[in-house]
């Protein structure tokens, strides 16, 4: 599938510092030799792995690792700079798309998830592109409709689609897997996983038999447990993964876990001994806490279990290596929140959800209140049930954190403390039986939910398809809804998002973003569009301004510039060499900052706006009533010939003459539009206006 | 007039100005700039060899001001005065004070151009002539006047309301119902009054998807009137050109000896000297040409004459102000290749509004094939005081694909102008468009395509992608990690 504007990336090369041309290596057969290859058809996929002795690995270097540990900050400059090994590792996949990647690339990185599969087809043609797809929310955080899914899917150049519901809502899924099983690539199918007293065995397994109805059986997909958090307990994974073994022996499994409970090698052991054929894991040298477990560990623990690992270890050697180059760029994105966290079997948040949730409450102001928060988590994660993860994970954070804002404004840490001793009596000495609570203890839990944003309202009715073990009690309808909760109980959809909502005007979004950025815009702008609107446009306007400095600088210079006279960077853009030198930075001077550069050898003087620069506000034309200039030019005369000079108070009529404006020696009338009468007069005689700008206040007479 | 011509003052500023002096510079001519407070640093002024600041910014202070120029020609020791074309290259009362002082004037004889300055006296002349006119009415005092016109005539809305002095397109006005009669009416008057000192104005059909042709004219002293073939400059907005070429796609052969030959009988009738062009509007569905005005003066686009004839016409209107013969015969012009050429004026190229600032990036095109007629250098201001034309470019070619094609590679590939909005969208878009390269279309081409023209673009080009990079490089280095990282 081709997309518009792909030829323009294909001439990018950034100036990598590669070492040594990873091409000139020679691989050791066997082990690690390319088994997977873009262009594969599914069932050849599975058959293969079928046969495989031993295990497969995803990486997640291009896109987990960084998201959990790095707020998805790792820009593809970097990231590429691994392709070259991962071509010959021997991978079964790269996961290097999907998640929040999409929404932190366009509005943090501003680089676009189509300019980055372009570059990683380019220099790793052998690996198989995996994503991440959250079922109808896509790559967003909302449901969208059908139409908009195909559109999307249909348009995105991805091997293998690996796709979970925060519900286990397979139903979700249809559309996602229709289209991608009808273009020939691999869907995978996700659960879900978390440790909790309903999530049984016979539960998962009558979620993994809506998922072999959905795809017509076992042989066109793998399926993936997906243990975002890393709460799986080895016995508990081994347990697991052998259930779905005795009763679809033919499954091809893969396990996609976090490592933030301390435990992800010893329960990725017991996966691959159940029967797991695909493991995920990372570069060692960017493993943190809450990301994929270590690559090289995990190969080195299982082989020496006796489990085979598919993989050319010295290309992934090399790989470890080369992310040391980089990496250290990137401190200031790390999670403040360091270290693992067992307790994460109970709060349960997400490794993807970590540093973003830190990062909020940081900017936030409420660091302090984290532990809270998370233990608030914990409890009410009994109270409504679903999976931590996107959205489930945003909507969770939002109204935890929310509670707790709350309680700590109104009661100080005091009420902080209140609120979860009030809660652990509710969910844990009394079982969540409301009416066990006295008179006041009710009355609170009733006003827990009511200031609760509205993805939290949306979920309880509905609106993201089904909750895994049913809807929550009464009691949390009363405390989100008040007097109304038994009408939005019954206005609850048992429908999936898919069959509920109505298809959006494709065409019209097209046009109101060719309105904003004032031209046609390119397929994949349009499909970014389509995701995150409002960053979209800001996404587009930037790279207007900027062109394609998010892909060819440095990071280091991407971060914080050119530091000292004389400092450079040397860069490719579209097969030609260049140089941008600084010469000096200025003194700030009302706001304004001269920088001298050498571009290319030749010289450029850059003003730059520091915030305090001067604005001069110039008030534009709105209403109706408002007169703007149709264009710039000078206001050489206020009032017509027949009358004179208008004035505040005078009473103009229709089509009469009310000013006009003179730009490179032509004349342009400005009329009234209707009888009016003069409110205010906002510009001088002579005065050079600029285009919308106010002109007259009029009054309608 | 006879005698060598030792220093000229150049009347003017910008494009033409520059224009001039490189002839004069071809013939080690020395030339005096003026210039206005704004202009204090413009590019013409050191392409002169002095330069004599003439006035305030309003065009009346400083290029208008007719006393100081020729005040300042007699200072600098200048003996002659090329105007140029705008300001006061047809003003017959300057070209005569120029004359009384003793200073030779480039240009046509001041009864000539005002004689032709009055739109009605010229129709009469070349009524005179057996050149062919377009039906209308003289010196309109009211609205009235029009409507018992058209009912007497049998003349159809639309109708063209002129400056009789006019010229350039200003106080020019088409209207196309009753309803719109009186408001044109008083804006023409109006412009004209503060474009050419007189309201006097003119009322004539106006010809619907009429092509615009003229004809190069140079006479000498002597009566040899020699026409140097003809331009079509039907590509307008507002009335105002912004594409030329020559030769005309229209014509052929026959129309095309026609309608020169015309063009020399009507100069002849008048005594015409010096450079001039005769304008004819030419109405495609009856074949036919109608003469529209003479502009007494050289012309913005005379540029694709010299590169069709291969002459120089600054060159020539100094010979023949110094009395010189003229050095060719008709049968010794021969063209022999398409030139095209496009107006940049710095304007928004959807809305035509005028668009000033600082030139903060120049990027001249080069190579085979073109020429750069520049009134500006990188760095310099575009004020809002003057005209919005900033640089001509032309380009030629064996025929007019060749000519096309060249104009595609200096307008998409080469000429980059940042700081201010230009026109260089729309003339690549106008020159992209299968209509235009067919050769089909009419005055009203950009109206009726506005839709489709404006959405065209420059080509990428790593130059203009680097640029963009080192801006933000600098940005950075200043400012440090932003919040939105």
């Amino acid at each position: 599938m081709d997309v518009r504007g792909v030829a323009m990336t294909k001439r990018i090369k950034g100036k990598a510092r590669t070492g040594k041309n990873p091409k000139s290596r020679k691989t050791k057969p066997l082990k690690g030799s390319l088994l997977f290859r873009p262009g594969m058809a599914p069932r050849e996929i599975v058959s293969t792995l079928r046969s495989l002795e031993g295990v497969a690995i995803t990486s997640t270097g291009m896109r987990d690792a960084g998201q959990s540990d790095y707020k998805n900050r790792h820009r593809i400059f970097d990231l590429s700079t691994l392709a070259g090994y991962y071509n010959e590792m021997g991978l079964f996949s790269a996961e290097c798309h999907g998640g929040a990647r999409w929404h932190v690339g366009i509005m943090n990185r501003r680089e676009s998830p189509f300019e980055e599969i372009e570059i990683l087809r380019e220099k790793m043609p052998n690996v198989m592109l995996q994503t991440l797809i959250r079922e109808t929310n896509l790559w967003g955080y909302r449901p969208y409709p059908k139409n908009v899914i195909e559109y999307v899917v249909q348009r995105v150049d991805i091997d293998i689609w690996r796709c979970f519901s925060f519900l286990n809502d397979v139903r979700n899924m249809r559309a996602v897997a229709e289209v991608v099983m009808k273009r020939g690539r691999l869907f995978e199918p996700a659960i879900s996983f978390t440790q909790a007293e309903w999530t049984t065995n016979n539960y998962y397994l009558s979620v993994v038999k809506d998922i072999v109805d959905l795809c017509g059986g076992v042989d066109e997909i793998i399926l993936c447990i997906k243990d975002m958090a890393g709460v799986g307990s080895p016995e508990r994974i081994r347990s697991l993964v052998d259930a779905i073994k005795q009763r679809y022996p033919e499954m091809v499994i893969q396990y996609h876990r976090h490592s933030t409970d301390g435990l992800a090698l010893p329960a990725i052991l017991a996966a691959a001994q159940a029967g797991a054929k695909i493991l995920d894991a990372q570069e060692d040298s960017l493993t943190r806490f809450y990301g994929q477990p270590p690559l090289l560990s995990l190969h080195a623990y299982l082989e020496e279990a006796g489990v085979r690992v598919h993989l050319n270890r010295s290309a992934a050697e090399a790989a470890v290596q080369k992310v040391r180059d980089w990496i250290g760029h990137y401190d200031w994105a790390e999670s403040p929140f360091r270290g693992f966290d067992h307790n994460v079997t109970q709060h349960r948040m997400p490794g993807g959800a970590f540093p973003s949730s830190f990062e909020q409450a940081e900017k936030g102001g409420f660091l302090h209140l984290m532990p809270y928060i998370l233990r608030v988590m914990s409890l009410y994660n009994k109270i409504v049930k679903y999976f931590d993860v996107t959205p489930g994970s945003q909507i969770t954070w939002v109204t935890c954190s929310g509670i707790v804002n709350r309680y700590e404004k109104e009661h100080g840490r005091a009420g902080v403390r209140h609120l979860i001793s009030l809660l652990e009596k509710f969910v844990e000495e009394n079982k969540q039986d409301f009416s066990s609570m006295d008179k006041r203890e009710q009355e609170e839990l009733l006003q827990l939910f009511r200031n609760a944003p509205g993805d939290f309202k949306n979920l309880l009715l509905g609106g993201y398809g089904r909750l895994p073990v049913g809807w929550p009690d009464e009691w949390v309808y009363r405390s989100a809804f008040g007097e109304e909760w038994k009408e939005k109980i019954k206005e609850r959809k048992e429908l999936s998002p898919l069959d509920s909502l109505e298809d959006d005007d494709l065409e019209k979004h097209r046009n109101t973003l060719k309105e904003t950025i004032g031209r046609e815009p390119t397929e994949e702008e349009y499909i970014l569009y389509l995701m995150h609107p409002k960053d979209t446009v800001s996404y587009i306007e930037f790279r207007e301004k900027y062109g394609e400095a998010p892909l060819v600088l440095p990071t280091d210079v991407w971060r914080e510039g050119l530091k000292r006279p004389g400092d450079r960077v040397d860069f490719d853009l579209w097969g030609k060499p260049y140089t941008i030198e600084l010469v000096s930075v200025g003194d700030e001077h009302e706001g304004l900052i001269h920088v001298v550069m050498r571009v290319n050898n030749r010289t450029r003087v850059y003003t730059v706006e520091t915030p305090r620069a001067k604005r001069i506000e110039i008030r534009m034309a709105k209403g109706p009533d408002e007169i703007g200039s149709p264009i710039n030019g000078n206001l050489w005369r206020i009032g017509n010939p027949q009358r004179g000079e208008l004035h505040v108070g005078d009473i103009v009529h229709k089509g009469e003459e009310i000013a006009n404006l003179e730009a490179m020696k032509m004349e342009n009338a400005i009329t009234a539009p209707f009888d009016a009468r003069i409110k205010e007069i906002c510009a001088k005689l002579n005065e050079a206006v600029v285009e919308g700008q106010l002109l007259f206040v009029i009054e309608k007479i | 007039m006879v005698g060598e011509i030792k220093k000229i003052l150049v009347a003017n500023r910008g494009v033409p100005a520059v224009r001039i002096m490189h002839t004069c510079r071809d013939r080690r001519i020395p030339t005096v700039a003026v210039y206005s407070t704004p202009d204090r640093l413009a590019h013409h002024v050191f392409m002169a060899d002095e330069a004599v600041h003439i006035g305030e910014a309003p065009p009346v202070e400083s290029y208008l001001n007719m006393e100081n120029m020729v005040k300042t020609a007699l200072q600098t020791g200048a003996d002659a005065i090329h105007p140029g074309w705008g300001f006061l290259a047809e003003n017959d009362r300057f070209a005569q004070m120029v004359m009384d002082s003793g200073l030779t004037w480039i240009g046509p004889a001041p009864e000539s151009i005002s004689l032709m300055g009055d739109k009605i006296k010229a129709k009469k002349i070349a009524m005179r002539a057996n050149v062919p006119t377009i039906p209308g009415i003289e010196k309109v005092k009211d609205i009235r006047e029009i409507k018992r016109w058209m009912d007497r005539e049998d003349i159809d809305f639309p109708v063209m309301i002129k400056a009789s002095a006019g010229g350039g397109g200003k106080g020019m006005i088409k209207v196309s119902s009753e309803d719109e009669l009186l408001t044109a009416f008083s804006q023409a008057k109006s412009e004209a009054k503060k474009a050419f000192g007189d309201d006097t104005v003119l009322a004539e059909k106006y010809i619907e998807r009429g092509r615009h042709i003229e004809v190069q004219i140079v006479a000498d002293d002597y009566g040899n009137i020699v026409h140097l073939y003809e331009r079509e400059c039907t590509i307008q907005r507002r009335n105002q050109k912004i594409i030329e070429e020559a030769p005309s796609p229209t014509l052929d052969e026959n129309l095309r000896n026609e309608i020169c030959i015309t063009a020399v009988r009507l100069m002849r009738e008048i005594g015409y000297r010096s450079a001039g062009t005769v304008e004819f509007i030419f109405d495609s569905n009856t074949r036919k040409f109608y003469f529209l005005e003479v502009n007494t003066r050289l012309q913005v686009e005379h540029g694709i004459t010299e590169l069709i004839t291969g002459l120089d016409i600054v060159s020539i209107m100094i010979d023949i102000a110094m009395g010189r013969p003229l050095p060719f015969k008709q049968p010794d012009i021969r063209p022999n290749r398409w030139a095209l050429e496009v107006r940049l004026n710095a304007e928004d190229p959807k809305s035509f509004s005028p668009s000033f600032g600082t030139i903060t990036r120049l990027q001249i095109p080069h190579g085979p094939n073109v020429r750069v007629s520049s009134g500006v250098n990188e760095g310099d201001d575009i004020p809002p005081y003057y005209d919005s034309l900033f640089m001509l470019l032309m380009t030629a070619g064996a025929n007019r694909e060749d000519a096309i094609r060249v104009m595609d590679r200096a307008l998409g590939r080469s000429l980059r102008v940042e700081g201010v909005k230009t026109l260089q969208p729309l003339l690549l878009s106008i020159i992209r468009h299968p209509k235009f390269r067919s050769g089909e279309f009419s005055t009203r081409f950009i109206e009726e395509h506005l839709k489709e023209l404006v959405s065209a673009f420059k080509d990428k080009d790593s130059e203009d992608e680097v640029l963009k990079i080192a801006r933000y490089v600098a940005e950075i280095s200043a400012l440090g990690p932003q919040e939105w990282m």
